[in-house]
């Protein structure tokens, strides 16, 4: 079974459902936010202090962690329903080698998660810059920075949508594996830095921002490989957990 | 459904398969729990190519484990199933030489049953057109862009149906596949079934529609509380049974079942007898004294053999091998 059919199986499975269109319309939602951020927002003494520097622009329009966060639920919901609507059962069928269909599960969903975090930077980034002309600031984050801050929120995506795939194969519920999710994005790493001092710098939120360039807690390689550790480490125990799993 | 000749010619058309000689489904001592429960208990049969195999057993017998088992979906704790001497995981392109209906409502429901199919299709590499053939051959052409979600259920088990048979292959794993369907569309895939198996594939279908099962299958393994309970062909299962008059019905059946023979009453005065020969039934008769006033041989319904194999749990020296 060539692994690029699954893939292209994967792929035609995520598109034939409503799901992206929703991510869409969310990312069209953020996007008109950070618009109206930028037209009606100030700063605590009445300024636009926010908006007044090209570091500032750039912090307002990082889009990483927001990518991480939105395709880690796509790549939950996409996963965890395929058990709830039986759909993994003929997937399994077609690839009895389960391990093959994980991967190409996990290759669809990366690529789906890295498109959405694509169109959710570009949104964002557009919408900040119809937005300034409204203001006394004009457009100051460089071209380089631009293309910096899409390719993180690519790859924060991808890296997102593997920890959401993962955590959909190991919890199947989808309810479940979205509140676990939600816990792993916004309890845990709090509880973690409490625990273990030192910690904060390796959170998936400082790791998406230095990866957009707008903290330097750590380098931004080990800011790459620690985001990748975050999503390897659940999608490893799902590939594991479905190998030795009945479907039932 | 339209005519089922295209698929059940296909059994034969695609030339990457194995010759269906091949393609006997062989189950061997297989055993699975669930905790302390036993599902299915040491359970041996064959399942052979050319024929049409019903698999019957109550709710809660052990079918669709036994089934999923068969197909890699769940794992035995002992035993072994293969498919023409391979297990499933190790044939060279399993969806298009096994096709199954496991579960009834393997869809996405907001994804329409033409996209269902294709995305099987991707995976197992078969072409688009066979998409739509298999869209028109089982009468869901019309509906093919329409939600999933909103076919009936009918409309749903064809369109299980269209998956398993999408990949033209041999052998048909079906778990319950007439459900929700009308009496055309049960004719239908009867005559499919048929026709499938006529031409050299191997079926093997579980129903509890025993009077469909009756007029489908050439042979049937039936199971309880996981453990084999009989198989064989049909038609001889059906006249393995003598019924027996006498005035004495009482006495004559305790000797009888003191002698290994299972039986259920016929009325006031008859009983029908099982696993017992007519001779052994007289000579038992004779040996106590009882007059007997009729003894022939007795062919009972499906559904009769059915309660009476599955009214009592089973035993493994019960189990018959015709």
């Amino acid at each position: 079974m060539s692994i690029t059919r699954l893939i292209r199986s994967e792929l035609r499975k995520i598109t034939t459902t409503k799901m992206p269109l929703a991510f869409l319309t969310v990312l069209i939602v953020i996007a008109a936010l950070n618009a109206f951020a930028v037209v009606s927002g100030t700063d605590m003494d009445g300024s636009k202090g926010f908006i007044a520097t090209e570091a500032d622009q750039q912090s307002l329009m990082a889009f990483a962690f927001n990518a991480f966060m939105g395709a880690g639920l796509f790549g939950v919901i996409a996963v965890s329903r395929e058990y709830s609507h039986h759909t993994v059962v003929p997937t399994y069928l077609a690839s009895p080698r389960r391990h093959r269909a994980v991967l190409a599960q996990l290759s669809a969903v990366a690529l789906g998660g890295c498109v959405l975090s694509i169109i959710g930077a570009l949104l964002t980034v557009a919408a900040v810059a119809v937005a300034l002309p409204t203001t006394d600031y004009g457009f100051l984050v460089s071209v380089s920075n631009v293309i910096r801050i899409i390719a993180a929120s690519a790859f924060a995506g991808a890296a997102g949508a593997i920890l959401g795939t993962g955590i959909g194969a190991i919890v199947r519920n989808v309810g479940g594996a979205v509140t676990l999710t939600v816990f792993i994005f916004f309890v845990a790493p709090g509880l973690v830095v409490q625990l273990a001092n030192g910690t904060a710098s390796w959170m998936p939120a400082t790791l998406a921002a230095v990866i957009s360039g707008t903290l330097d807690d750590v380098g931004a390689l080990a800011a790459v490989l620690a985001l990748a550790a975050w999503a390897a480490i659940p999608a490893i125990i799902g590939l594991v957990a479905v190998q030795r799993r009945d479907i039932v | 459904m339209t005519t089922p000749s295209r698929s059940a010619a296909a059994v034969h058309d695609t030339g990457a398969q194995v010759p269906v000689a091949d393609h006997r489904i062989d189950v061997e001592h297989l055993t699975k729990r669930y905790g302390d429960n036993t599902v299915v208990d040491d359970l041996t049969f064959s399942v052979p190519a050319g024929r049409v195999t019903g698999f019957l057993g109550p709710n809660g017998s052990g079918k669709p484990t036994t089934m999923k088992i068969m197909l890699d979906v769940a794992a035995a704790d002992a035993g072994s199933v293969s498919i023409g001497g391979h297990r499933y995981r190790d044939l060279p392109n399993p969806a298009r030489t096994v096709g199954a209906i496991v579960e009834s409502d393997a869809f996405h429901p907001g994804r329409s049953g033409r996209n269902h199919l294709r995305i099987l299709a991707d995976a197992t590499g078969i072409s688009q057109q066979r998409v739509d053939d298999i869209l028109e051959q089982v009468d869901l052409a019309g509906v093919a862009d329409r939600r999933a979600g909103a076919y009936s259920l009918g409309m749903r088990q064809r369109l299980g149906l269209a998956a398993a048979l999408l990949g033209e292959p041999p052998v048909l794993v079906l778990d319950e596949p007439g459900n929700g369907l009308d009496p055309q569309g049960i004719r239908t895939l009867r005559d499919l079934l048929r026709q499938h198996a006529s031409r050299g594939g191997t079926v093997f279908v579980s129903s509890h529609l025993l009077s469909e099962v009756e007029h489908l299958a050439d042979d049937v393994i039936v199971i309880n509380q996981g453990r084999l309970i009989t198989h064989g062909a049909l038609a001889e299962l059906q006249h393995a049974a003598s019924l027996v008059r006498t005035l004495d019905a009482s006495r004559l059946a305790d000797a009888l079942q003191q002698a290994g023979a299972t039986l259920r009453t016929d009325g006031d005065d008859g009983l029908v007898v099982r696993g017992m020969s007519l001779a052994e039934i007289g000579d038992h008769a004779f040996v106590n004294g009882i007059a007997i006033h009729e003894l022939s041989p007795h062919a009972g319904s499906l559904e009769e053999l059915f309660l009476d194999w599955t009214s009592t749990a089973p035993h493994p020296e019960e189990s018959s091998q015709p």
